[in-house]
């Protein structure tokens, strides 16, 4: 089984955000960056996938120079090779663009399954897996939590609202947006590190890629949300007062 | 010299002298020569074979025979004068010692005896030296045969648990060992007491030769083999405590072949002598675990006879489990009382550090904590922002290379909200003091779970971005709550560049005491008296034991533990522990509190935030009644006075009122 895992850098979660000064984005300086964590389990879902039947594991990523470190870290969890989408002007595309970048990337390998993370945790749209499998033509299926081989082809669990699950049989091949949290994830490894420094690692030039880059898409402004303390009298009898309270705690604040 | 002059007198009474027998015949020289042969033979026959084995087995990248006066000294104070020996088991210790002395004594005397088997002997036993010799020699002679036989009842009829083996039997190759020991003693004793150029000369003569000849191939094969590789192992020991040697090159990753076995680790396991202080000392040991520090010791011994040092067969598996190799709180009871200079820690953490390095290790708990350090920089996989509130909550001041210290939060100061507490209690006293210090933002993890649990990848990166922050900031000195960070900043990460000094609060304590207020215990309302719990960390690796003990005297009295200062046991959480999952058998925290309890003391003095959350969990199962845990810190703390406390919060509150 050939399996594409394609991985987003992102700022890591508790970075100091601050937004950069055309306010078009946050600036990115003094920001350590991380794989994204439903990618880190879409890279689990396909390594185990690897161990019980054999094949490859091929790292999709896009970025600057810096998204090697992350492509690295995956082959020293054990992906088999990389291939790396350079560009330092990612952000100009929207979901689609990237999508078309990925699909042009990758025309040529004819993967079993293409996997990604459900969201990315910096702009978390949950688009560029799904159009990515539109463009290939090939089915897809969101949310998954485990992923059987079949005879016939895959056997899939998809998270539902509410508890819910649901089974699904695909074919393949297919593409799977990961859900985070259903397996426990490798740790990174010495001997992992060492082996990754030997293992191909594919640079592709953004600007080499014709596609159409027009956005249907576009970011006017980002701002950081804004806090605020605001102190609400609750008045009437005691026993009322109580009760929104209660009602507060429970709706608003969430705690009880 | 009241001693020696009573031996110079009894130097000349007739009576004093030794029988020597004269003329051996051709072919009593002739059998002899062939005796010795044979029992040197016997002897190369085992010993060539270990001898080619250690060897044989990798060198040591990061050997260096320099400084050569510790090694010297360490041979003197530990082999010759046999201190480790004593210090921990007096009676037997001495008994041993006097044993190790004879043997020195005979040196010559052994000499001499084959000599004159050939005509040649050379101390003249009624000339002034030999009669001086012979006799020191028979007052040691005397001493280890009364030793030996001590010896022998204690292991065979007392039967300390400690020195049985893991199937409960006591190794009767020590009891044939003793008795050649004293029968070399009486044959030479005996020959006091018969008529010179009697029969009984000449066959006392005999039987001591025949003694000496049996007992020399009986060495290589027992663990009275410590008498040969011992002293060498001693002098050779890498010296550093616990100290783990660096990666030789782009495939070692530890302890996973026997190929990976180095040749002073071969050494070593082959020295132990099996005495089990090791064993007695080690807190899984003694909580009903399946690590044994001797075993694991004697396990590698065993690869090694069975498999040799150039295996590509895995360390952990038939002689050494993995579940062993990770209940190691690497507290280095084991390794500081060992005798024979056998280091565990190396070979502990190196077994680890192959299976981690490989991945082959697979811990739900043991994963999580590594994520956790890859992801967030500190072990407790909590959010940078918390140790941000943290801060801005306690106003600590950012560290921007004005002031004297960077105080070091450390993941259990900055998340743990117990560690927080000391850290308040601390920053109250340098407040208090006027000392200038300040907390660096992004200070990650030191890496010390890591480097315990053997995960060089996560280590090497939390110390070099430490290292690096820690440069950019400009940073001389740091004082930290935690001898855990201690350690490993001031030794560990001398791996990958040079950390600034760095010392334990009690230090730092300890030297402002005179001018830290002192108060009676009923001020601060300790009643009672105070136990002090030394941190493996701080004692056993640091070697600090007074500082901490001089705070709690200032504010209270002191008890002792049965078990304290470098006897010290371990509360459980060293070595990456804190962060896995249950234990097996008993608790080790629980163990140490109840030891802790027996003092009667009503408060438990403590200086190690990890000590702290493992008593805090195992007291809180005693319920009422319980003895209060404290920090020395808050110790020092609660006798500072209120009212400079507030004014001290006030002052600060106005200062920064008038700077915006
Ligand atoms: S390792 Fe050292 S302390 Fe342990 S049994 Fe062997 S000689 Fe004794
Ligand atoms: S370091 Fe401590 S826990 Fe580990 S084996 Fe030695 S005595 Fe036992």
């Amino acid at each position: 089984m050939k399996i594409i895992v394609a991985i987003k850098q992102v700022p890591e979660r508790d970075a100091r955000i601050r937004i950069d000064s055309a306010g078009k984005w946050i600036a990115l300086d003094e920001i350590e960056f991380r794989m994204n964590e439903s990618d880190a389990y879409a890279l689990e879902e396909a390594l185990l996938l690897k161990e019980a039947h054999g094949g490859e594991v091929v790292v999709l990523s896009a970025g600057p120079e810096r998204v090697g470190q992350t492509i690295r870290e995956a082959l020293a969890k054990g992906a088999d090779r990389g291939i790396h989408i350079a560009s330092d002007k990612l952000g100009e595309y929207d979901a689609l663009g990237v999508a078309r970048l990925m699909a042009a990337a990758i025309a040529d390998e004819q993967a079993d399954l293409i996997l990604t993370g459900l969201q990315s945790d910096d702009l978390g749209l949950g688009q560029t897996g799904v159009i990515l499998a539109e463009l290939l033509g090939i089915p897809h299926s969101s949310l998954i939590l485990k992923i059987e081989k079949t005879e016939a082809g895959i056997r899939v669990l998809r998270e539902l609202e509410d508890g819910w699950f649901q089974h699904i049989e695909m074919t393949t091949p297919a593409l799977l947006t990961i859900q985070s949290g259903n397996t426990r994830l490798r740790y990174a490894t010495l001997m992992g590190i060492k082996k990754a420094r030997s293992k191909e690692l594919r640079v592709v030039e953004a600007d080499a890629i014709s596609v159409d880059a027009a956005r249907c898409v576009s970011l006017d402004s980002v701002a950081l949300p804004s806090r605020q303390k605001t102190t609400q009298m609750l008045t009437g009898t005691p026993a009322e007062a109580a009760a929104a309270l209660v009602e507060k705690l429970q709706q608003e604040v969430r705690v009880l | 010299m009241p001693v020696v002059s009573p031996i110079f007198a009894a130097c000349w009474l007739p009576g004093l002298t030794l029988a020597e027998p004269v003329h051996f015949s051709l072919v009593e020289k002739l059998l002899l020569a062939a005796l010795i042969a044979a029992s040197g033979w016997l002897f190369w026959r085992r010993f060539g074979v270990i001898a080619r084995r250690i060897l044989a087995a990798r060198k040591d990248a990061d050997f260096h025979l320099f400084p050569l006066g510790r090694r010297c000294w360490d041979f003197f104070w530990e082999v010759l004068c046999q201190a480790k020996v004593i210090r921990e088991r007096p009676l037997p210790g001495l008994a041993h010692a006097f044993v190790f002395w004879s043997f020195l004594a005979f040196a010559l005397v052994t000499a001499n005896h084959v000599a004159t088997g050939f005509g040649v002997g050379f101390l003249d036993p009624g000339g002034f030296f030999g009669r001086l010799y012979f006799l020191i020699a028979a007052i040691f002679a005397l001493a280890c045969a009364v030793s030996i036989a001590g010896l022998f009842v204690r292991r065979f009829v007392v039967r300390p648990v400690w020195l049985a083996h893991k199937d409960k039997t006591v190794s009767w190759e020590s009891g044939v060992i003793a008795g050649l020991i004293f029968l070399l003693m009486a044959t030479y004793l005996g020959a006091y007491f018969v008529p010179d150029g009697s029969l009984a000369v000449r066959l006392l003569w005999w039987a001591h030769t025949l003694t000496l000849l049996s007992f020399l191939p009986l060495v290589p094969h027992t663990k009275h083999l410590h008498l040969i590789l011992s002293p060498v192992t001693v002098f050779l020991s890498r010296g550093g405590f616990s100290e783990i040697p660096p990666l030789a090159d782009d495939d070692d990753f530890g302890l996973v072949t026997g190929k990976d076995v180095t040749q002073l680790t071969a050494l070593q396991v082959y020295s132990c002598v099996e005495c089990g202080r090791c064993t007695e000392h080690c807190p899984a040991a003694n909580t009903g675990k399946e690590l044994n520090p001797r075993e694991i010791i004697l396990g590698l011994r065993g690869y090694l006879n069975e498999f040799g040092p150039a295996s590509e067969e895995s360390l952990l598996g038939r002689w050494n489990s993995q579940q062993a190799a990770f209940q190691c709180t690497t507290c280095g009871s084991c390794e500081f009382q060992c005798p024979v200079g056998i280091e565990h820690l190396p070979v502990i953490v190196g077994l680890r550090r192959g299976a981690v390095n490989t991945g082959e290790w697979e811990d739900e708990h043991g994963g999580k904590l590594f994520l956790a350090l890859e992801r967030s920089g500190n072990a407790l996989g909590m959010a940078h922002s918390e140790r941000e509130k943290f801060m801005a909550r306690e106003e600590l001041p950012m560290f921007d290379g004005s002031q004297e210290y960077c105080l070091w939060l450390g993941c259990m100061g900055g998340y743990d909200p117990k560690g927080r507490e000391i850290i308040r209690s601390f920053v109250e006293v340098m407040r208090y003091l006027g000392t200038s210090y300040g907390v660096m933002r992004r200070e990650k993890c030191t890496g010390d779970p890591a480097r315990r649990l053997g995960n060089d990848l996560v280590f090497q990166q939390l110390a070099e971005a430490n290292l690096e922050t820690l440069a950019q900031n400009k940073v001389k000195k740091i004082v930290s709550i935690c001898p855990h960070c201690v350690r490993t900043i001031s030794e560990d990460w001398k791996a990958y560049g040079t950390p600034p000094e760095i010392e334990h609060h009690s230090e730092f304590l300890a030297r402002h005491q005179a001018r830290l207020p002192k108060s009676a215990a009923s001020q601060t309302g300790q009643t009672g008296q105070t136990v002090f719990h030394d941190p493996c960390y701080l004692g056993r690796y640091r070697n600090v034991y007074e500082e901490p003990r001089a705070i709690v005297r200032a504010h209270g009295d002191l008890v002792e533990a049965e078990r304290s200062r470098e006897r010290s046991f371990c509360c459980g959480a060293g070595g990456g522990l804190a962060f896995l999952g249950e234990e097996q058998g008993a608790r080790v925290s629980e163990t140490r509190v109840e030891q802790l309890v027996a003092t009667g003391a009503t408060t438990i003095g403590a200086a190690c935030p990890f000590c702290n959350t493992m008593f805090r969990d195992a007291l809180a199962s005693r319920g009422e009644g319980a003895p209060q845990l404290l920090d020395i810190a808050q110790i020092a703390a609660a006798a500072l006075p209120t009212s400079v406390k507030e004014s001290d919060s006030l002052n600060m509150q106005e200062e920064r009122r008038e700077e915006k």
